[in-house]
């Protein structure tokens, strides 16, 4: 199942641009094409909103939480950085007293079926960092200027998903024409799909 | 025309410039307004921000992780006059990277004010900034995780002693600095801190607003806290 998460929504609006660009509209707009393909690809696909409501970061990584062997992608807008440039990102943990080593974890090592909620992700950083860069070297090829590779950071909206989890932020709503972020939609539909299959390739061929 | 029109519409006309001169003085009242709350927030940040001296200051090179192109950290050495305290010395070192020299190379809003620094005995430094810092920085992954990342990279270059870094805002623990970045765990600065021994104590204990459930299920101290 792949939950696609649009960013914000109702009273929060995300990022605002001077010329109307409003994040939690683009999002959405964002969601719903890649959904459009991922679903013509045979994906079984979800949304964590399909309107202008806002779920909690609870309420949208529980609705991961239900599924086994969900992929949570959530959708950003910027409010900086260069016009038409897209980086992925993957949870990082830093060293909580109450948190292990989370680089060290991994799927396998769960020696508990207790999952803390707030730190549920720390058993699929390295996962979620494969899912990132598979995206990530897809949103290259189609946006110029994007990083090759997936970049770690502490995204709030990935820390309690117990599942392979990214956040794809697009730059930005300081664009002077508007209409010109809408038009990114169809390009970073398609690259998540694609990024998706190359995931899911290399899963299937390290359980082999 | 009957009169009776013309008193309706000299009554209009009458209306209509009561109502422009109200606005005139609605316009000036709200910028006066504006102007005052800007010159309160410059008073109080210079108040805050008054550079912050000690006995055993010595002039460094100091490296400062500020904005090198869009959303990029590039260190950037400045000397300056550093407290060989670890609490002196980190407030002296953010107060310096918050007083970036170009709009270019800010990472964090100029009208932030570090509150208070706290270094617990086992290297857990506690940085309170105030609301600016969550109110003004731009909302975005990338630019949340520019901001988290100057003050994370130059503490972690210019005072050797800290181990890992917990941001509050004003005093509170908050989920995020403007939307994206989690604040809700620690930093990882030094995880090999230097052996430095840590400066005498200073007065001053760990605020009541400190209440970070990590924090707390830190072992009791076996040293003296230091705080400001």
């Amino acid at each position: 199942m792949i939950v696609l998460d649009p960013a914000h929504g109702g009273t929060d609006t995300g990022a605002r641009g001077e010329t109307g660009a409003i994040e939690k509209d683009l999002v959405l707009d964002y969601a719903r094409m890649a959904r459009a393909e991922l679903q013509s690809e045979g994906f079984h696909v979800i949304m964590t909103r399909d309107d202008d409501s806002n779920p909690s970061y609870a309420d949208r990584a529980a609705m991961a939480n239900s599924y086994r062997n969900a992929i949570f992608i959530s959708l950003h807008v910027s409010s900086t950085g260069s016009f038409g440039t897209v980086r992925t990102y993957y949870y990082e943990f830093g060293s909580a007293p109450n948190v292990p080593a989370a680089k060290t974890a991994g799927p396998t090592e769960r020696t508990t079926s207790l999952v803390p909620w707030d730190d549920a992700q720390l058993t699929h950083v390295g996962a979620s960092e494969r899912l990132a860069g598979a995206i990530q070297a897809q949103l290259a090829l189609r946006f110029s200027g994007s990083p090759a590779s997936a970049t770690p950071a502490a995204v709030r909206e990935l820390r309690s998903v117990d599942a392979p989890a990214v956040a794809i932020e697009l730059a930005s709503v300081s664009v002077k024409d508007p209409n010109s972020l809408a038009a990114e939609a169809g390009p970073i539909a398609v690259a998540i799909a694609r990024g998706l299959q190359s995931f899911r390739t290399a899963m299937s061929a390290g359980a082999r | 025309m009957p009169n009776d029109w013309k008193i309706v519409l000299g009554i209009l006309t009458v209306a209509v410039l009561i109502g422009l001169a109200s606005l005139g003085r609605l316009h000036q009242r709200m910028k006066s307004l504006s102007e005052n709350s800007h010159a309160d927030e410059q008073a109080r940040r210079e108040v805050m921000a008054a550079p912050v001296a000690t006995p055993t200051d010595v002039t460094v090179k100091a490296m400062m992780y500020w904005q090198s192109g869009q959303d990029q950290l590039a260190p950037v050495a400045v000397e300056l006059p550093l407290s060989a305290d670890p609490v002196e010395r980190s407030k002296q070192v953010l107060d310096a990277l918050i007083a970036q020299p170009t709009p270019q190379q800010h990472t964090l809003p100029s009208d932030t004010t570090v509150l208070g620094f706290y270094v617990l005995p086992d290297g857990t430094a506690v940085a309170d900034f105030s609301d600016a810092l969550a109110t003004e920085t731009p909302s975005g992954i990338a630019s949340e995780q520019t901001a988290v990342n100057s003050i994370v990279d130059t503490l972690k270059a210019d005072v050797p002693a800290l181990r890992r870094l917990k941001i509050l805002i004003h005093g509170q623990e908050v989920d995020t600095l403007a939307g994206h970045v989690d604040l809700t765990g620690f930093f990882d600065l030094n995880t090999a801190p230097s052996q430095a021994p840590i400066a005498p104590a200073q007065t001053g204990n760990i605020p009541s607003t400190v209440t970070s459930p990590s924090l707390q299920k830190t072992p009791p101290p076996t040293a003296p806290l230091h705080g400001d």
